[in-house]
């Protein structure tokens, strides 16, 4: 039981560090409600959810969490120490808020919401590569921190634990340093490729990559979202105090801001050049959608069509061809030659010449150039 | 008296309340550990119908205190009885009584009003507290709850404090018309009830209104659960997708094509600008005939 409690004590740190409120007395609560609920993975799911999450907006991330630390229910009785210090490095590689990549990504939200007006091209690759950027950065703080939470981790438990551990990550671990090197490389190829040259495969990487981003993305416009706290002034509650004190001070009384009060609309370029970019910075809002009220995303090739996100995956009602002609019909058959030319004589309607000032002595208002 | 999980399940479905494992693992968790449950979602989502489930789960009495505006310890807690108090001086007068002697008298539980919070406290048998709707209420209020929910204690100062026998299953709902603070939240279970899906809500209609037909019925789920998602001023609740249901039956429609659609829809929608919407759209989210 006690291997459960710690586990559900690292449970909760990993939340923490996901940007949800948990107070100490939540944390027994939680403990005490896995002890009522048993071990059964919904059930217990459930129960730490409404001990730990307060607000719908961080249920995502709790989720997301639980299945990373709860993998099975097997995993949650035996509650295995070195399964334990490889996840907690996991969730707190997702990093602290003041992290620098994390700083990185705050502003970029800003950029987005009106980026898909102004089309793909530059902006959205820059986005593209500052964004994967992040990532590597990031994974080298998770090693970081997960060789640190080892050796703690060891310092702490008993010899025993230590040498199991060791075993463990003869077994499980000691691969891990190679696929990060190899997939960090990876991911550094992908960044530095246009879009026009990606690959399905490449894509599906490009993804992989995005998911981390996703999450900070989601928990940052929550946060941003819930932390404005007050709102117009409350007239009749700053009376009423007033009144109270008999009409003498005036304190003043706000309203409190409704949360989530955002609507969000997406317009975006899926044609055949940027459908990958575009396609991905779909996603990234798709992953921040319950943070808004409302979001209606809507993409075009050659006529305008609803898009939705289900399971990961862009759905369109109706569906577009994405390699039609986007020039939406505007295109003369053939070349119509004009009958005269127009302005009949030669001006410089806006622009004007360049004249060489010495060449121009003596010259008058209506000398030809 | 110990309850288990699969009282709890058991009691919601006889009780006619489709739901899901989240639902009857908070209300699980509530009742065993004994804390307060808060129940947010929107309008019409069945949060109070969970108090009166529980109520009958327990089989015990459901006390309602409605939140609004300016509700205060009066209203919420208690009062003193002035009339029966003056009248109750009045008399002592004639019988000559000393003021100690009277003072103690018209300070006692006789002449006490009692409302809904000090009911659930002073109950002798466990009762279930509905505080409904406590966004509506002042901020004051709610940190005057807090008392309440962490030790279920009531300080009267004429009279001590008074302690709960049994701890009252406390269930909490708001519809977020503002942010509860973080005290309260911290106090309470938490638990999130949204519109149910078209499949949960099919199994609603069908078990509530039985004499829709099954066919009808999914296509009626289906065409609520496509409407909500219009962005409309006020979704239907699942009471309006009830009602619209028997309107259905009652109006004898066989088939929900876009007519079947325009007659009811009033049943269904309370604004004239979301039934403009609606209309607008019936003929595409009226299921097609294959």
């Amino acid at each position: 039981m006690s291997g459960l409690r710690n586990q559900i004590v690292d449970f909760i740190a990993a939340l923490r560090d996901g940007g949800v409120r948990i107070s100490v007395a939540e944390s027994i609560d939680a403990v005490n409600a896995v002890a009522v609920v048993g071990l059964e993975r919904d059930r217990m799911r459930e129960g730490l959810a409404a001990a730990l999450i307060k607000d719908e907006a961080d249920r995502a991330v709790f989720d997301e969490s639980f299945e990373r630390f709860f993998a099975t229910t097997r995993a949650a009785r035996g509650a295995h120490p070195d399964h334990r210090g490889e996840q907690v490095s996991a969730a707190a590689g997702r990093g602290k808020p003041g992290d620098n990549p994390s700083a990185r990504d705050d502003d970029a939200p800003v950029r987005k919401t009106d980026e898909p007006r102004e089309g793909a091209g530059a902006r959205r690759r820059d986005e593209k590569s500052q964004a994967a950027e992040a990532k590597p950065a990031k994974k080298e703080s998770a090693t970081r921190r997960d060789g640190a939470e080892r050796e703690d981790g060891g310092r702490d438990s008993d010899k025993m634990q230590g040498r199991e551990r060791g075993d463990a990550d003869a077994r499980d671990e000691s691969p891990a340093p190679g696929i990060d090197a190899a997939r960090v490389a990876r991911l550094r190829a992908i960044e530095r490729r246009p879009f026009d040259h990606y690959s399905i495969l490449d894509y599906d990487e490009a993804r992989e990559a995005l998911a981390p981003l996703i999450r900070r993305f989601r928990i940052r416009l929550g946060r941003r979202l819930r932390l404005a706290k007050r709102g117009k002034i409350d007239f009749r509650r700053t009376i009423r105090a007033a009144m109270q004190r008999g009409g003498a001070m005036i304190d003043l009384n706000y309203r409190a801001r409704r949360p989530r009060h955002v609507d969000l609309v997406i317009l975006a370029d899926i044609s055949g050049s940027v459908r990958y970019a575009a396609q991905l910075m779909l996603e990234l809002m798709a992953g921040a959608r319950e943070c808004f009220r409302r979001v209606s995303s809507f993409v075009y090739v050659d006529h305008l069509a609803e898009a939705d996100f289900e399971q990961g995956h862009l759905v369109m009602t109706p569906p577009l061809d994405l390699y039609a002609r986007s020039d939406f019909g505007r295109v003369l058959g053939e070349d119509i030659r004009a009958v005269a030319p127009i302005p009949p004589v030669d001006c410089a309607a806006i622009d004007g010449f360049a004249v060489r000032a010495i060449e121009s002595t003596g010259a008058g208002a209506s000398s030809s150039v | 008296m110990e309850i288990t999980h699969e009282q709890i399940s058991d009691g919601l479905r006889r009780a006619k309340y489709v739901t899901n494992e989240r639902v009857e693992t908070a209300i699980f968790l509530a009742l065993a550990l004994e804390k307060p449950l808060l129940i947010e979602g929107p309008a019409g989502a069945g949060k109070t119908e969970v108090a009166k489930v529980v109520a009958e789960i327990l089989h015990t009495e459901l006390i309602r205190l409605q939140c609004y505006e300016g509700l205060d310890e009066a209203r919420a807690l208690y009062e003193w009885n002035y009339q029966k108090q003056l009248l109750r001086m009045q008399a002592g007068e004639h019988q000559g009584l000393r003021w100690e002697e009277l003072s103690e008298h018209i300070f006692s539980r006789d002449f006490l009003l009692e409302r809904p919070l000090l009911r659930a406290i002073t109950s002798a048998s466990r009762v279930v507290l509905l505080i409904d709707e406590i966004d509506k209420a002042d901020e004051e209020f709610e940190a005057f709850l807090l008392e309440l929910l962490s030790d279920f204690q009531i300080s009267v100062p004429e009279l001590g404090t008074l302690k709960a026998h049994e701890r009252p299953a406390v269930i909490l709902t708001s519809n977020r018309a503002r942010e509860l603070s973080e005290a309260l939240r911290r106090r309470c279970l938490h638990l999130f009830i949204d519109f149910p899906g078209t499949e949960q809500e099919r199994k609603i209609i069908e078990l509530k209104v039985p004499d829709l037909d099954a066919k009808l019925a999914a296509e009626a789920a289906r065409f609520v659960g496509a409407i909500r998602k219009l962005g409309l001023r006020k979704p239907p609740s699942i009471a309006e997708t009830l009602d619209w249901a028997r309107a259905l039956v009652r109006l004898g429609v066989r088939e929900l094509d876009t007519d079947a659609v325009r007659t009811a829809l009033g049943v269904l929608l309370k604004h004239e600008d979301d039934r403009a919407k609606v209309e607008a759209k019936a003929s595409s989210l009226a299921p097609r005939r294959r």
